[in-house]
């Protein structure tokens, strides 16, 4: 063992931090907004989205995020970040819409009703009762799509983004100290993913505590 | 709304047409010699996966049991290999095994036997937490009901817990083993031929991106749509969620 070779590539290492870390924030960031949107849809009652969202999910579902991220940067010949992001994003926003779905329908139709039969508007229906309540559902299953976000990063390594798991690679080819180098790796992945499950957990207390 | 029907199969119709013609148009003379390595590669990951989901249910039922039901340290133990594995990335891992087991056994591992064995303690983690959320699914009365009757430990665990755990682990056992299924496609990083290595090796010999990007969509997605199916025929109460 020969621990002082991660201070000797520490430059390395935080650098590859700072790119999975901005790659992981952007994904989860795109991810959200498509899915969330896509699954707003499929919950929506026209059967035509029904069908265009359900398709968007099952094919992008079926497929690996190698597939999707090598076809965006070999097929259609994106620029490595741009590519990597747009196959995460892909992704996890057929999961997000999935259990956005699932979180809608968890509430109900008689809330919906009970709403506007109180004289409340639809949008007012929508932000006050069903949104409080769809949200509080989806915490916990949205917090395990985001530690797979930031698990599948690494795969972007693979298009020769430097990321943390393409440093960890590089460490290992110049000075074989490949244990050193994955251990480092695998606890930093640990702590960001660790960081993400307290923001929400911390999230969903405040949530849940809301009258 | 019965327009919106009429529309969705005109779409479909029309989708399937320009995509037929599209695949038509393509240039498959230099991609159809390649079939049979193609296929054999296809078969290499689906025998990677199902090998993986045999070991990984096999070492899932008694890690879930431990982490359920055990006592304090083993208990401690297996939550503490669940979860390491679950915070780590997938490649992270197959890197582990390939790469940095050997430095400190000594002893080299092939890349299939690294890529077997990685896959494996993947399933067996994510699988773990699947078979404890279907035991943490049947009510406690359950049990206490077939204790009342005079069963014992293991006949409470195998006739009463096990058959309802299992029924209501199924749709999360689907996702899990699709999900494996399109894991094994990162085996292509430790130089495993598999299927997404095998069509990455035809397209730097023949060039053909288009052809062979149709055939590797097709290939994943009708293994990871046969899974589905498969483990759907299982569950007698499967209904369409929409």
């Amino acid at each position: 063992m020969d621990w002082a070779i991660l201070w000797e590539y520490r430059e390395a290492l935080a650098g590859g931090l700072v790119i999975t870390l901005a790659v992981s924030a952007l994904a989860i960031l795109g991810a959200t907004v498509v899915g969330v949107m896509v699954g707003c849809l499929r919950g929506s009652g026209s059967y035509l989205l029904q069908r265009l969202t359900a398709t968007y999910t099952e094919l992008l579902r079926n497929l690996p995020l190698i597939v999707k991220l090598f076809f965006l940067y070999f097929v259609v010949g994106l620029p490595a970040l741009p590519a990597a992001l747009a196959a995460l994003v892909l992704h996890q926003s057929a999961y997000i819409a999935d259990v956005t779905a699932a979180g809608l329908r968890s509430v109900g139709r008689g809330q919906f009703d009970a709403g506007l039969s109180l004289g409340l508007k639809r949008w007012q229906v929508y932000r006050r009762i069903i949104l409080p309540q769809t949200v509080r559902v989806m915490l916990p299953p949205m917090t395990s799509q985001y530690v797979s976000v930031i698990k599948n990063t690494s795969v972007v390594a693979l298009i020769g983004v430097a990321d943390l798991t393409f440093q960890t690679q590089q460490i290992n080819v110049e000075t074989f100290r490949g244990f050193e180098a994955a251990t480092a790796a695998t606890l930093l992945y640990m702590l960001v993913a660790g960081a993400v499950i307290g923001a929400m957990t911390r999230l969903q207390r405040r949530q849940t505590a809301m009258p | 709304m019965n327009a919106q029907v009429w529309i969705w199969r005109v779409l479909v119709a029309a989708t399937l047409i320009v995509s037929a013609w599209l695949v038509s148009t393509l240039d498959w003379t230099r991609v159809a010699p390649s079939w049979e390595f193609l296929l054999l590669a296809l078969g290499r990951s689906w025998w990677l996966a199902i090998i993986a989901m045999a070991v990984g249910s096999a070492a899932a039922v008694p890690l879930a049991l431990l982490r359920v039901y055990g006592p304090p340290w083993p208990r401690r133990a297996a939550t503490l290999l669940i979860e390491a594995v679950r915070a780590t990335p997938e490649l992270m891992i197959i890197f582990w095994v390939y790469f940095t087991l050997p430095l400190v056994t000594g002893s080299q591992v092939s890349a299939w036997n690294a890529a077997l064995g990685s896959l494996s303690v993947i399933a067996a983690a994510y699988l773990a937490e699947v078979v404890r959320a279907g035991l943490y699914s049947v009510p406690a009365a359950q049990r206490e009901a077939a204790r009342a009757l005079g069963l014992r430990t293991l006949a409470v665990f195998r006739l009463v817990v096990l058959p309802q755990a299992l029924r209501n682990m199924l749709p999360a056992l689907i996702a899990q083993l699709v999900s494996l299924f399109k894991t094994t496609s990162l085996v292509y990083a430790i130089g495993v031929m598999d299927f997404f290595r095998a069509v990455s090796v035809t397209n730097n010999a023949v060039y053909a991106p288009y052809p062979l990007y149709i055939v590797l969509a097709a290939g994943y997605f009708v293994s990871c749509w046969t899974i589905t199916q498969v483990v759907r025929r299982f569950d007698p109460a499967y209904q369409l969620l929409d």
